[in-house]
């Protein structure tokens, strides 16, 4: 083979495996969840180590999970939140660090904030509530992105509804992460009188009713052996509350006592 | 006469430096080497005679000029079948004995299965490594290595043998064997190239000689005919007396000669340094 | 190619097998990465919840990658050096040996040794994982947990992907180092393309999105040709761990994709070294 034939046939190899390796690339690339683009738009260093690692991923996360402990006892919050972060991005099944860092943005932060800006006792509480609620915000989308790459999406709804509830004080916001907690396959069985009762607390109280029957009688009432007596218990008092005719009721269960 | 290697205005020049400065290493060099005898190329280090043969065997590509051997083109594999080669101060993988080198360059020379064994046993016998080649490479001497390596040259009986500093770091009674070796080579009708800067060893060996110095061949032909130039003659002889001495100067006179001067001729070392220790392990 | 020079490429990379194997680095990484597969059970102390044959596991893969593509750099640019420096080069293509074949003989030997070094490891991998698996199961059940799983058929379907992801390293720095002038150049120069390799998918990902700059997009495409990904090989979780494992034909267009990267490779590398004075 001549000289110029050797390149040629080089060059267009290089193209056929360049094509071929787009292609493989769109099939392979959903069984590598760790390549998510949104962690990498965080930063560039954590897109070049995820490259780098070609393994090793697990245990360079749970060293910089360790570390971040360092930096949480010394209240940093930018390292203490990066470190935290490039653990999740690290190794995004694991719920541990993606539960942990909701909690530690959406919480211990706040809390450090506030001492920085002189304490409780120095410090407003509007503006309190006003940091509180920023930060759990910020630890809402963490819990967010974790649902989105982790197979079980329920504990980080509930604990996204948690925050939403307690520290941002809206109780739509947090009906309707109960309410996709309850929905998802991995529910607990108090998530959907979380979702009801939020929903209620929050004004929608016909919404609420008419989802949680529904629910009821479609999921609980199938999935539970017993049925879900509680929920209906707490159904039956929406009723009374919402004076829904006799007619309209959940006809009466031959267990309801 | 037939030539065995032809080689025609060859110029080699190396790019020294990242500024693309050119070293001239090989300039307008034509030679031919008659095939069935040995043909000896002289000269002092870096004169460019390795840089000569190493073109000749399509190892470097030349700047300019033109090579054959055997009558073909010198990279093609049809000439390289037929020739062998020993490279300055060769390198074996040290792990192998010398019979599993030897079969390893015989397979990639072409030899077959069928007769694989016996042209590894000629080659060994030949260069006298039959007792050590199931030793490995990495054990042996200065000169078996280069014995080892004139055995795989040799070993897919090539026309052909191109030597490059065969004898380089072997001790005299080592060199002296491959000299023997080379002729028994030419004995067998084999055309041998002899690169070396031991003259006294080409001077007994070569039928042909070309001298090169700063890449250029300064002198070529039968040595023969080149040492036999000069005017000079020597008788030896023993129990010279002062009287015998005189009557011999006057016969000579007589005849029309002319004695320049009478002296007592030296042994070199080495005819002394094989004397004595001719029949050592290494020879 | 004919048969001759079938069987000159084959001895040629018999040898530089058996040379390969004889050297001090391939024991150590294979011991080391051997004793750090095994000893990886031990380090469940740091298990925060991944669940302990996925820290196996990639703890594992880890290994095989990171040695595995030292081993490939290393390796293929000292035995050529090696031949080189020490003129043995010199003997070999003075024979009727080809260059081409000289070199793809030193391809094949070491992609041989690579290959002997996936398989020790997978097979000690597959053995703790398989070993834990046993032993742990009848604790998740108990608890009321879904046993974890191994899936042997994908750990060797994992060790081909390796195996052609080395190959393509080793290719890639006989590339390098055909036209290199000295082995350092080549070690190094190897390792940064490994590095380019790990993350040319930055690159293909970019060709994807539709608001990406002419420029860009020219640069992006240049940089995907030039450069294998060599992050598509890096499927070992969904091959077995996950129990619906990889997507269909996901192995084999990677295995497609890298074997065109691997041959355009070569035939760089024995354009470069036709010219090359030995």
């Amino acid at each position: 083979m001549s000289a110029w034939a050797t390149w040629t046939a080089s060059a267009a190899l290089l193209i056929a495996a360049g094509s071929a390796s787009d292609r493989s690339w769109a099939a392979v690339r959903p069984c590598i969840p760790e390549l998510g683009a949104r962690q990498l738009e965080l930063s560039a260093g954590q897109g070049v180590l995820l490259g780098v690692l070609g393994g090793l991923r697990t245990l360079v996360a749970d060293v910089s999970w360790l570390r971040s402990y360092v930096l949480w006892e010394r209240k940093e919050e930018a390292g203490c939140e990066a470190l935290m972060r490039l653990a999740c991005t690290l190794d995004p099944h694991a719920r541990y660090f993606w539960e942990q860092t909701g909690f530690a943005v959406g919480l211990d932060m706040a809390n450090w904030e506030i001492r920085r800006r002189g304490g409780y006792a120095r410090v407003s509480k509007e503006v309190q509530d006003h940091v509180f609620a920023a930060y759990a915000r910020k630890g809402i989308a963490v819990l967010e992105e974790g649902a989105r790459t982790s197979r079980n999406r329920a504990p980080f709804l509930i604990v996204a509804g948690q925050l939403a509830e307690m520290k941002v004080r809206d109780q739509r916001m947090a009906a309707t992460y109960y309410r996709a907690a309850a929905e998802s396959e991995d529910a607990p069985w108090y998530a959907a009188r979380f979702a009801a009762r939020t929903a209620w607390e929050a004004g929608d109280r016909a919404q609420a009713y008419a989802w949680y029957r529904d629910h009821w009688s479609s999921v609980l009432r199938v999935r539970h052996e017993d049925r879900a007596p509680d929920d209906l218990a707490e159904l039956r008092m929406m009723e009374d509350a919402l004076g829904v005719p006799a007619m309209r009721r959940i006809p009466r269960q031959p267990w309801e006592r | 006469m037939k030539s065995a290697v032809s080689i025609r205005n060859l110029t080699k020049d190396f790019a020294v430096g990242m500024r693309g400065l050119k070293l001239r290493a090989v300039d307008d060099v034509s030679i031919e080497m008659p095939a069935g005898q040995v043909f000896g190329l002289l000269g002092p280090n870096g004169c460019g005679k390795s840089t000569t043969l190493k073109i000749a065997l399509g190892l470097v590509q030349p700047t300019s000029g033109t090579t054959s051997i055997l009558g073909d083109g010198a990279a093609s594999p049809e000439a390289r079948r037929r020739t062998g080669f020993l490279p300055e101060a060769p390198y074996f993988h040290r792990f192998l004995t010398g019979r599993e080198l030897v079969r390893y360059c015989a397979r990639l020379s072409g030899v077959g299965e069928d007769g694989l064994d016996d042209a590894v046993g000629r080659a060994l016998e030949l260069t006298a490594m039959s007792s050590a080649a199931d030793r490995p490479v990495g054990t042996y001497s200065k000169g078996m290595l280069q014995r080892i390596g004139l055995a795989q040259a040799v070993v897919h009986g090539p026309e052909l043998v191109i030597l490059d500093e065969p004898t380089a770091g072997v001790d005299p009674v080592g060199a002296a064997a491959i000299g023997g070796m080379i002729a028994e080579m030419r004995s067998q009708g084999r055309t041998v190239v002899l690169c070396s800067h031991l003259l006294g060893q080409v001077e007994q060996v070569c039928d042909r000689i070309a001298i090169m110095d700063r890449g250029m061949v300064v002198l070529q032909g039968a040595v023969d005919e080149v040492l036999a130039g000069r005017d000079r003659h020597l008788i030896e002889v023993s129990s010279l007396t002062r009287e015998a001495e005189s009557a011999a100067r006057e016969a000579l006179a007589r005849a029309g000669a002319v004695v320049e001067g009478v002296s007592r001729p030296r042994r070199t070392l080495e005819e002394l340094f094989r004397e004595l220790v001719t029949g050592s392990k290494d020879a | 190619m004919t048969m001759d020079a079938l069987r000159r490429t084959h001895w040629i990379a018999r040898i530089t097998f058996l040379e390969a194997v004889r050297q001090r680095l391939f024991s150590f990484l294979l011991l080391l990465g051997a004793a750090l597969a095994v000893s990886s059970v031990a380090f469940r102390f740091l298990n925060f919840g991944h669940g302990e044959l996925k820290f196996v596991a990639d703890f594992g893969f880890g290994i095989l990658f990171l040695f595995g593509s030292l081993l490939a750099v290393v390796m293929t640019a000292q035995l050529l050096y090696a031949e080189l420096d020490n003129r043995t080069a010199l003997t070999l293509l003075a024979k009727p040996v080809s260059r081409s074949e000289f070199l793809l003989g030193k391809f094949l030997g070491v992609w041989a040794v690579l290959g002997v070094f996936i398989v020790l490891l997978c097979s000690i991998l597959a053995g703790v994982l398989l070993t834990r698996a046993a032993e742990i199961a009848p604790v998740a059940e108990a608890a009321g947990r879904v046993p974890p799983s191994v899936n042997a058929a994908g750990l060797a379907i994992f060790a081909l992907l390796q195996w052609m992801r080395l190959g393509i390293i080793a290719a890639l720095t006989l590339f390098l180092a055909a036209g290199a002038r000295t082995f350092l150049f080549s070690v190094v120069a190897g390792m940064l393309a490994v590095l380019g390799g790990q993350l040319q998918w930055l690159a293909q990902d970019l060709l994807t999105k539709p608001d990406v700059g002419f420029f860009q997009r020219s640069l992006a495409w240049f940089a995907t040709r030039a450069v294998p990904n060599l992050q598509q090989f890096n499927i070992g979780d969904a091959l077995v761990l996950e129990s619906a494992g990889a997507p269909a034909g996901a192995a084999a267009s990677a295995l497609l994709a890298g074997s065109l990267h691997l041959l355009a490779f070569l035939f760089l590398a024995c354009a470069l070294f036709r010219r090359r004075e030995i």
